[in-house]
């Protein structure tokens, strides 16, 4: 029966969801414009002396993307995705404001399915998000004048799969411990002063947005180990066939990825059921 | 009759200091309407909570159904409904998919979630709202969804806290006539919270009076009317200056006299009968008299009896207080 009562949640976060249209929009305009901006003026080419470079060497410092908008849209898809993970809890909070959480935990149903509801919505709506900023990002290679996503890499139905998955675990990542924060916080100003807290940090020691070549030594180990990188090299190595770029299969990050997501889900679960025990 | 609910010693400290129930114990009969009535801060919901397993008791046990619910809080949980003070409802959805919602945390079977939520939607008069947002709903709407969700699975055990809290009278009316409804016509047990008086007294059958988190009293409406040992016929003089407490307690047939607010409350098992020597020993002792008043005893006099002071002292101020407080300020009163 939990199924059913897990499935039922998940239907509510996502019809409400669907119900806020403005709110979809305004969440995927940011990674819009930085697409239509940022990644339209940054001439990373220029910057480096590549444009009369031979090709492998722009191709070894963007890891086998054939220009940096390429390199950068995919990076704008694990953008995305940490944004989706960081905001998913602030409906827990409105949720308890609103007394709606009341009828959750007053319910005969386990702690770690309101829990797992929201993670589950939350990954939909990045894995609908993630597509979207790739569909955009294809987009703009046929409209004139404009940078766009060039797709070079052969990887089939099982390298969709792995992005997909790769999308799906890096907002489970960050949907689960964001979401846990809601619980434990009852103040909406804590929870977005975090939220402000750790975005930039953690988009900045990632690959997402620049090649991790350019990076110094410390911060190299930083962004290797950084979820959004992992979830982006996974989806780089597929899209670009680039994996003699990497040390690793796309396979082996996508393991680490997956195993490092369930870990931190199954210790937010664990502070979310100790959060709603009866106080 | 059996026992529903059982409390023994109920207590609950938040911190290390703040005691909110304090040492309570009552039962609840199989099928009885059990009012818990009190101010606001009296200790009302925090002993709701701990019945409905939301809360955990800092001493003592609570039993509902037989259930333990400290050690089987989850299945407590699927043999009760609770109305909460606030909406739970989800403003984002409509009428029916909050029903639905509730079907499903429940265990309503799948085959009847359908045909039970159409049942509560006409029973409550919501069929029309039923495919609205909840957030377009009127504030009496929202109450007959909260009831609706809580019945979905049929429970046994009801228990609203303040379930006519802010109404208008006619929604407040419509809710208390469903509560017998449902009581009259499925035999539930209901337990309910309340800080209105003639709610607590038209619809339950018994009422436990609770203040500063312990129950001062326990019986039917009729039972604790009846001990407050009679009348009670309220003396206000013009001026509250001199103590005439014991002017009154000499006026033949007075049974006691307490001093509350600068009104003066006699007992009495015929309050007409004493009213014209009471009204003759103020005069006589120069006491003027701005208002006497004769009251058959009301819950009213008994939260006075039981606790010692006024049921809306903690409340602020009462319309009475501000009629006196408008009149001071345009310069008619004292």
């Amino acid at each position: 029966m939990t199924v059913r009562e897990f499935l039922a949640l998940t239907q509510r976060e996502l019809l409400k969801w669907i119900r806020a249209p403005i709110g979809i929009v305004s969440s995927l305009m940011l990674p819009f414009f930085y697409l239509l901006l940022f990644g339209q003026a940054l001439n990373f080419g220029k910057l480096l002396g590549l444009v009369h470079a031979p090709p492998s060497l722009a191709a070894s410092i963007y890891l086998g993307a054939p220009d940096y908008f390429s390199y950068f849209s995919v990076g704008m898809v694990g953008f995305i995705m940490l944004f989706t993970g960081l905001f998913a809890g602030a409906n827990v909070i409105f949720a308890r404001r609103f007394g709606t959480l009341k009828k959750e935990t007053a319910a005969p149903i386990p702690r770690e399915v309101i829990f797992g509801s929201r993670v589950t919505a939350g990954v939909i709506r990045g894995v609908i998000f993630g597509s979207v900023v790739f569909a955009i990002a294809l987009l703009f290679a046929h409209l004139p004048g404009l940078n766009g996503l060039t797709l070079t890499g052969h990887a089939g139905v099982l390298g969709a799969a792995e992005i997909v998955v790769a999308m799906a675990s890096v907002t489970a990542l960050f949907s689960s411990i964001f979401i846990a924060l809601g619980f434990l916080t009852e103040q909406i100003e804590s929870y977005f002063a975090l939220v402000n807290l750790v975005n930039l940090p953690v988009l900045f020691s990632s690959n997402a947005l620049f090649p991790t070549s350019l990076f110094p030594g410390w911060l190299k180990n930083v962004a290797a180990w950084n979820p959004v990188s992992l979830g982006v090299d996974v989806m780089r190595e597929n899209a670009f066939g680039s994996g003699a770029y990497y040390p690793y299969t796309a396979a082996e990050y996508l393991g680490l990825l997956v195993g490092l997501t369930a870990v931190v889900v199954v210790i937010m679960a664990a502070l979310t059921r100790w959060s709603l025990r009866p106080k | 009759m059996s026992i529903t609910i059982e409390a023994d010693g109920l207590t609950k400290i938040f911190g290390e200091s703040v005691t909110a129930v304090d040492r309570v114990s009552f039962q609840v009969e199989d099928g009885e309407v059990f009012g818990f009535l009190g101010p606001n801060g009296a200790g009302k919901t925090t002993t709701l909570g701990m019945l409905t397993t939301g809360l955990q008791p800092t001493r003592g046990r609570a039993t509902v159904d037989g259930l333990d619910v400290s050690t089987e809080a989850a299945r407590v949980r699927r043999r009760i409904g609770v109305i909460f003070q606030e909406s739970t409802a989800d403003d984002d959805l409509t009428g029916r998919e909050n029903l639905r919602l509730a079907a499903a945390l429940y265990g309503v079977p799948v085959a009847s979630t359908g045909p039970r939520v159409q049942q509560l939607l006409d029973l409550f008069q919501l069929g029309e709202a039923s495919e609205r947002r909840v957030k377009t709903y009127s504030g009496g709407m929202r109450r007959r969804l909260e009831i609706a969700a809580s019945l979905v699975h049929t429970p046994p055990v009801l228990f609203l806290d303040e379930p006519t809290l802010g109404l208008d009278p006619q929604a407040r009316a419509g809710i208390a006539q469903m509560i017998r409804n449902l009581r009259k016509e499925d035999g539930h047990t209901f337990f309910l919270t309340t800080h209105y008086l003639d709610e607590a007294d038209s619809l339950c059958d018994r009422i436990a009076i609770i203040d500063h988190g312990q129950i001062r009293a326990i019986g039917t409406p009729s039972e604790l009317k009846e001990k407050v040992g009679g009348d009670v016929v309220t003396i206000t003089p013009t001026h509250d200056d001199v103590d005439s407490t014991a002017t009154f307690s000499n006026v033949p047939g007075v049974l006691g006299v307490t001093r509350t607010n600068g009104s003066y409350r006699l007992k009495a098992l015929r309050g007409e009968g004493i009213v014209p020597a009471a009204v003759g020993a103020a005069l006589a002792a120069g006491v003027g008299l701005a208002t006497v008043s004769v009251k058959r005893p009301s819950l009213d006099e008994v939260f006075l009896e039981f606790t010692g002071r006024a049921y809306r002292e903690d409340e602020g101020p009462s319309a009475t207080d501000w009629a006196v407080r408008v009149q001071r300020f345009r310069g008619g009163g004292r």
